[in-house]
Formats: C-alpha cells, sequence, structure tokens
C-alpha cells in the first residue's frame, strides 16, 4: 500500500515537472519563432512592397471574384511572370487577408477601398489608381423595353439633380456626406415590382445598416423606380451570381458597382452609365501601426452597433428553418425511397418506380449539395422567389438521398425471421413493414440517422450562396462591416457546437429510453 | 383412416426448384382435420421447404396446394385470409422484440380485424393464462427464456384462430430442459383436436403424439406411416439408416 503510494508521487512529480517543463520549452520556442517570423515578414515586406501598378506584377493580389479588379489583374495572371491573384467572394475578406500578410496588395474599387483604409489605419490607398470605369445597370438582353425605360428615367433624374445628390451623399466629400438620404418620392407604383439583384457587402454603393440594404445603387435604383411608377424589391446575392440571377429571370436588374466589360456584354446588356469610379490598389503601411481595442469593445462593435447582433438572431432562426423542414421532406422522401427500393428488392415488381429511385440516389449522392442548391435555384425553380423554400427544397432533396440508403440498411438488417412471421399471421406486405420492421429498423438506424440531421444541419451553412441570411451568413454580413475575423466566426461556431450538442443529447436520451425493451 | 375425416390440405405433385436445385420433387399427400402429422428425414432433404410451402412462405415452382377447397397457389387467391387460417410457430421463435408479449399475441387479430382490441386483449390474457405466462404479458421478448417464447410463439399463433398449425422445428433452438415445456403444450394442443404440421428431430414426440409420420428424403416423401408401423418396421432403406442414427 505505501509503496503504491510512493510510486503513485513520484510519477505526479514526474510528470508534473515534465509538463512544466514542456511548457517553458515550447513558450521559449514560440518566443523565438514569434521573432524569427517577424524577421521574416519584414524582409518578405520589403521584398513584396507594392509601390504602385508596375509593382503589381509577379506580387500576390487579392480581389473580389467576378469584379472588375478580377478581369483586369487576371490579365498580369497569364504574363508568366509569376503573379498569383487570390479571388475571395468579398472584398472584406481580401482586406482581412491582406491585414494578415497572406497577399501584397488588393485591387478594388475606390469608394469600398476608401471605408476599409478608414477602419484600418495600417492600410493606404496607393496614390496611383489602377482603372478608370463606368458603372452601369445590367439588364437581360432581350428586355430592351425595360432597357429603353430604365436609360429615360436615368437621364431625367441626372437633369433634375437627383442623381447628383444621391451621389454627394455616399461619395461627397466630408461636408456633404450623409446629410441628405433620398427620400422615396410618393408616386403611384402600379407599373409592377422591379426586382433588383446585388451584393450587399459593398459599401458605400449597397451593404447592410440596420438589418437593411443601403446605399448609393440602392438610393439610384430607388429614383429611377420612382420615375417609373414601380416597386423596387431587393435580391441579396453573391456578386458573382447577379448576372446569372438577371439572366435566368430572377431578378430584372442588377445593380452592384457594376462595369461595362466585354465579357460582361456577352451574356448581358447593360443601361447607361449612373456613375465612374476608379479601381484602386490597397497596401500595408506598416506592420507596427496595428490598433488594439478591448475585447468588450469589440464585442460591442459586432454585436451591439447598427443592430448587428440582429443578423445572428436572424441568420439562426432561418437555419433552424431550413433545417427542420429539410430534415421533415428528407425522412418523408427517404423513407419513401427505401420502402420502394426494399419492395423491389424483396418482391420484383416496382421496376419503374426503383429505376427512378435509383437515378435519384445516383445524381443527388453523386454531386455537391452547393451545385445542386444553385441548380435548383438558378435553373430548376428560377420562378420561386421563397429562398427558404428554395433552400429547403434543396437540401430536403439531397438530405433524403442519403437518408434513404440509411434507411433501407435499417430495414434489410432487421432480421428475416421478423418479416416471415408478420406475414404468416395474415398480415400484407404494408401491414408488416409500418407494425413490424420499420419500427424496429429505425431503432438500429437512430444513430446514423442523426449525424445524418447533425451533418444537414451543417450542409446549410452553404444556403449565403443564393443570398439568403442563415447563420453563417450572419457573421459573414456582421465580417464585412467590422472587419473582424475573430468574433463573429467563433460565435457562429459555437452556435453551431450548441445546436449539434444538444442534438446529440436528445438522441442519445431517445435511444435509451428506446433500447429499454432489449434487455 | 384420414380418408375419413374432412380433408384439410391437399397437395398435389409440389415442386420447388431454386435454378437447377430441386428441392421438392413432386410432393402429393393429404391431411385431414385432426390429424398430427411429424415430417423426419436427414437435414437438407426439402422437410422445411415442403411445410414453408403450406403458406406460401415459399411460393412453389410446380403443382398444386389446396385449404379447405381454396387453391391457395393460384395467384388471384388472397393469400393473407388464408394464413390467417394458417397459424406458424418457428425455429427462432421471431417473436416482435418492440412489442410487449401481450402486443405480440394482440398485434394480428387487431390489425387483420379479427377482433376488436377489446375481444383481442381478452384473448390475449386467456392464451397467456393457458400457456402460464400471465405475469409476463407486459414484459419484452428479451426478458424471457427460450422456451417461454416458444410458447408466446404459440399464443400468438392461436390468436388468430388457426384451422391448422405449421410447426418448423420448434423445440431446436432450445436449451435441452426448456425442450419439455413446448412439448407438452404442443401434446395439449394435439389433444384438443387441433390439426398440426410438425417438422422435428424429436423422434419421442412423433412416436408419442402424432398419427402420422412422413419421411422425406431427397425431395419425396419416401414413407407415410402411423408410428409404430414407420418406428419399428422401416421399409425404406435410407429410413432404416436415418433412423439408426438418430434413434
Amino acid at each position: 500500500m505505501k509503496r503504491v503510494n510512493w510510486k503513485a508521487e513520484l510519477l505526479t512529480v514526474l510528470v508534473l515537472v515534465l509538463l512544466i517543463g514542456g511548457i517553458c520549452g515550447t513558450k521559449y520556442y514560440q518566443k523565438q519563432q514569434e521573432e524569427k517570423k517577424i524577421l521574416q515578414e519584414a524582409e518578405k515586406e520589403q521584398k513584396n512592397k507594392v509601390k504602385s501598378v508596375d509593382d503589381l506584377s509577379g506580387k500576390r493580389i487579392g480581389v473580389q471574384i467576378g469584379t472588375t479588379g478580377d478581369i483586369y489583374v487576371s490579365d498580369y495572371e497569364k504574363d508568366g511572370s509569376g503573379t498569383t491573384v487570390e479571388r475571395y467572394n468579398k472584398g472584406a475578406d481580401a482586406v482581412q487577408a491582406l491585414k494578415l500578410g497572406k497577399i501584397d496588395a488588393v485591387v478594388i474599387d475606390e469608394q469600398p477601398a476608401l471605408v476599409f483604409v478608414k477602419k484600418n489605419n495600417n492600410l493606404k490607398i496607393l496614390d496611383e489608381e489602377f482603372a478608370n470605369e463606368d458603372y452601369a445597370i445590367c439588364i437581360d438582353k432581350e428586355n430592351t423595353a425595360l432597357k429603353d425605360k430604365i436609360n429615360k428615367a436615368l437621364a431625367k433624374i441626372q437633369e433634375d439633380g437627383t442623381l447628383e445628390k444621391i451621389k454627394e451623399n455616399y461619395v461627397g466629400s466630408e461636408d456633404v456626406k450623409g446629410k441628405n438620404p433620398y427620400k422615396e418620392k410618393n408616386v403611384e407604383r402600379n407599373n409592377g415590382t422591379l426586382t433588383m439583384a446585388t451584393n450587399a457587402e459593398f459599401p458605400p454603393y449597397e451593404y447592410y445598416v440596420n438589418d437593411k440594404i443601403t446605399g448609393l445603387d440602392v438610393d439610384m435604383m430607388k429614383a429611377v423606380c420612382d420615375e417609373l411608377g414601380m416597386a423596387l424589391k431587393i435580391e441579396d446575392m453573391a456578386f458573382d451570381s447577379i448576372i446569372a440571377a438577371v439572366d435566368s429571370g430572377k431578378a430584372d436588374v442588377g445593380a452592384s458597382g457594376m462595369t461595362v466589360t466585354e465579357e460582361r456584354l456577352k451574356n448581358i446588356d447593360f443601361s447607361d452609365s449612373y456613375t465612374n469610379a476608379k479601381q484602386v490598389i490597397i497596401v500595408k503601411t506598416s506592420s507596427a501601426a496595428i490598433e488594439k481595442s478591448s475585447f468588450v469593445d469589440k464585442l460591442k462593435d459586432n454585436f451591439i452597433t447598427d443592430g448587428r447582433y440582429k443578423y445572428i438572431v436572424r441568420g439562426l432562426g432561418n437555419t433552424l428553418i431550413i433545417t427542420v423542414f429539410a430534415v421533415a421532406i428528407g425522412i418523408l422522401l427517404g423513407f419513401l425511397i427505401a420502402i420502394i427500393r426494399t419492395s423491389h428488392d424483396r418482391n420484383g415488381g416496382l421496376i419503374v418506380l426503383n429505376g427512378i429511385a435509383k437515378l435519384y440516389l445516383t445524381i443527388v449522392r453523386g454531386t455537391p449539395v452547393l451545385v445542386q442548391l444553385l441548380i435548383i435555384f438558378y435553373v430548376i425553380l428560377t420562378s420561386v422567389n421563397n429562398k427558404i423554400l428554395v433552400a429547403v427544397i434543396a437540401f430536403g432533396l439531397n438530405s433524403a438521398a442519403y437518408v434513404a440508403e440509411v434507411v433501407r440498411s435499417g430495414i434489410m438488417a432487421v432480421d428475416a425471421g421478423q418479416f416471415e412471421a408478420g406475414r404468416s399471421l395474415g398480415l400484407n406486405y404494408r401491414q408488416t413493414m409500418f407494425s413490424i420492421i420499420i419500427p424496429q429498423a429505425v431503432k438500429n438506424i437512430l444513430p446514423a440517422l442523426c449525424n445524418e440531421f447533425i451533418s444537414l444541419l451543417k450542409e446549410t451553412s452553404i444556403a449565403g450562396y443564393i443570398g439568403l441570411v442563415d447563420l453563417t451568413k450572419a457573421g459573414d454580413i456582421i465580417r464585412s462591416s467590422t472587419y473582424e475575423a475573430y468574433i463573429p466566426l467563433i460565435t457562429v461556431a459555437l452556435i453551431y457546437l450548441a445546436i449539434v450538442i444538444i442534438l446529440t443529447t436528445g438522441i442519445n436520451y431517445m435511444e435509451r429510453s428506446l433500447r429499454k425493451n432489449e434487455r | 383412416m384420414s380418408d375419413k375425416k374432412n380433408v384439410l390440405l391437399k397437395i398435389d405433385n409440389l415442386q420447388k426448384e431454386y435454378g437447377d436445385h430441386k428441392v421438392l420433387k413432386g410432393i402429393t399427400t393429404t391431411i385431414s382435420q385432426g390429424e398430427v402429422i411429424a415430417i423426419i428425414g436427414p437435414s437438407g432433404c426439402g422437410k422445411s421447404t415442403f411445410l414453408r410451402s403450406l403458406n406460401l412462405l415459399e411460393l412453389p415452382t410446380g403443382g398444386t396446394i389446396s385449404f379447405e377447397g381454396t387453391d391457395i397457389t393460384d395467384p388471384s387467391v388472397d393469400i393473407n385470409v388464408m394464413r390467417e387460417k394458417i397459424g406458424m410457430v418457428f425455429q427462432q421463435f421471431n417473436l416482435f422484440p418492440n412489442m410487449t408479449i401481450k402486443e405480440n399475441i394482440m398485434l394480428a387479430p387487431v390489425k387483420r380485424k379479427k377482433m376488436t382490441k377489446e375481444e383481442a386483449s381478452d384473448k390475449a390474457d386467456e392464451l397467456l393464462k393457458r400457456i402460464g405466462l400471465s405475469d409476463k404479458a407486459d414484459t419484452y421478448p428479451a426478458m424471457l427464456s427460450g422456451g417461454q417464447k416458444q410458447r408466446v410463439a404459440i399464443a400468438r399463433a392461436l390468436a388468430m384462430n388457426p384451422d391448422v398449425m405449421l410447426f418448423d422445428e420448434p423445440t431446436s433452438a432450445l436449451d435441452p430442459e426448456m425442450v419439455g415445456e413446448v412439448l407438452n403444450l404442443m401434446k395439449e394442443l394435439a389433444a384438443d383436436g387441433m390439426t398440426m404440421v410438425v417438422v422435428t428431430h424429436e423422434m419421442g414426440f412423433a412416436k408419442e403424439v402424432a398419427n402420422r409420420v412422413l419421411f422425406i428424403n431427397d425431395g419425396n416423401i419416401q414413407e407415410d406411416e402411423i408410428p409404430e408401423e414407420l418406428f419399428n418396421n422401416p421399409k425404406n432403406e435410407r429410413l432404416k439408416e436415418f433412423l439408426s442414427k438418430v434413434l
């Protein structure tokens, strides 16, 4: 007894020594590494410094995917100078990457660049501009009538000074900025609704304030709609989806700081230009001036300012709605497919239905869920504008395929004797399946089914691709206005984690109570 | 003697093939009301397949089976209605593990609308009393011994008031000390006049309870005799060999 204690003590001391030694060692090593890293970065920065447009060649350049910056910079990529272009889903991500030293420069529209630089004092805009460009509204090529109407309206608001006032309000000098927000006129709106596609992550042209999309483009379109006597509806989506949305009829026009380029003209038509802008280059100034604000300030900025927590609340609500209804579709359709497949395997028959089911499983399980979501939104359900409904259908159809195979394996795992016992008592196939086989199958597959739904919950995080504000997208919206990655992302992750833990606990409890009768 | 009674099952040239493999090669026999028939034979001889054909758990590939005057191999016959009258007991009991003992017994009469819930409940209570397991009514099959499970399985089949009971090696999966309780219940059934067809390895039961024994070998009935004659005076060479091994 005593000897054992003595040994245990020795072991404890040994472990402690190792632990402390390990911690000290790691700390020292980390410190050394940090110093080394700072030196390396300083060197790298010197080498990679972009001071003018000519310096871009051979560097790592960040752009927002599908923007004119992307189109122009892509030429550098092909010139053999070793330039790499990093394409981000939004400007804020590119700026974030620049701050972290992952890229050397960001090519982006001037106005958003000004906002970014204002919020980050270690960034600056190079004096030399990268390119000049005209923004215009994109319209479906077929829809020349609408184009004419919009051009006329644009001419009108240009003439009466409305457009100039809107521009001043957003991109004017400091003394007029923000003073004159556009007020919608009280006109009859008998000419229907005009749906405008935009990417509301592009201040000051379009961005969220208090859960509403606002900005220069939005006010400009409001003024246009006032002229046309139409109601304006705004659809937020990824920038590179806007043209597809207009082309497929999901939206009537696209207004998102969009420049007329040859490439775009192949797919879409443009109105006359309503404003011009510059593409500029953002670079890091020096690594020294990183502003540190306290954690509480950051929390405030991320959640309280402008009521940003509302995005999280709304996003969480949408994520839960999509998951719950998609799970319902998944279960119903999944069971149906599984029953068709097992009936076919057991009795022959149902050849056509089984063929359809098999084809369905092959397609759904053979393609990524994101692609399915985009296809359903842009190709199949083009006339459905309720994005939540589209997401529910897409994720439900996707989930059904996986549920079907899980259920089928569960049905197959029930002893054949159970089926024979049911049939020998005179129960028909359906009665046997529903009162004997499926209850047992469900119990067997509960853990697998639960896993399927947990992954479905997480998969809904791609719903943002069709411009829907789910939990992940909510974090993104906050991220793009606070330029803070840590807090929104960790918050979103923790919320997902909490839901999953709750789900897992619930299912464990259910499983235990279902297993009671098997001991 | 069997021709004096009502014929319940008339089997004519029954055949079953799996691909090229012929399991039943044309079995012809009749089973009359009140008969207790034991089927014996070496393993793989087709005796289980024959029994399972009688309620179409195995679909015959040739021949006919007529039950109470209806040809059940005719696809237009609703086999489920026929099966209500043909009870079956399996080697592996096949109780429904997700239901209580009483629910196991009540399921078929209620689902097949033979009884109301109340009637089925009364019937189940009566059957449980008969098999001496009234105290187990609300427990689940997993809590029972093998012998108790098989008795419940018999009660479950009896709940439908069948005209004939098929037993597929009902004691083969039991521990030896539990065989007796199941055989005793079967003897009681036989004494009550239940028509029974029993595939069995229990030669004692065949001798004592059966009034006919069929020896099936190689897909055919090779002897069909009263037990005393078959066991004491076997004519068929394969039967002699078989009996020398099992007795």
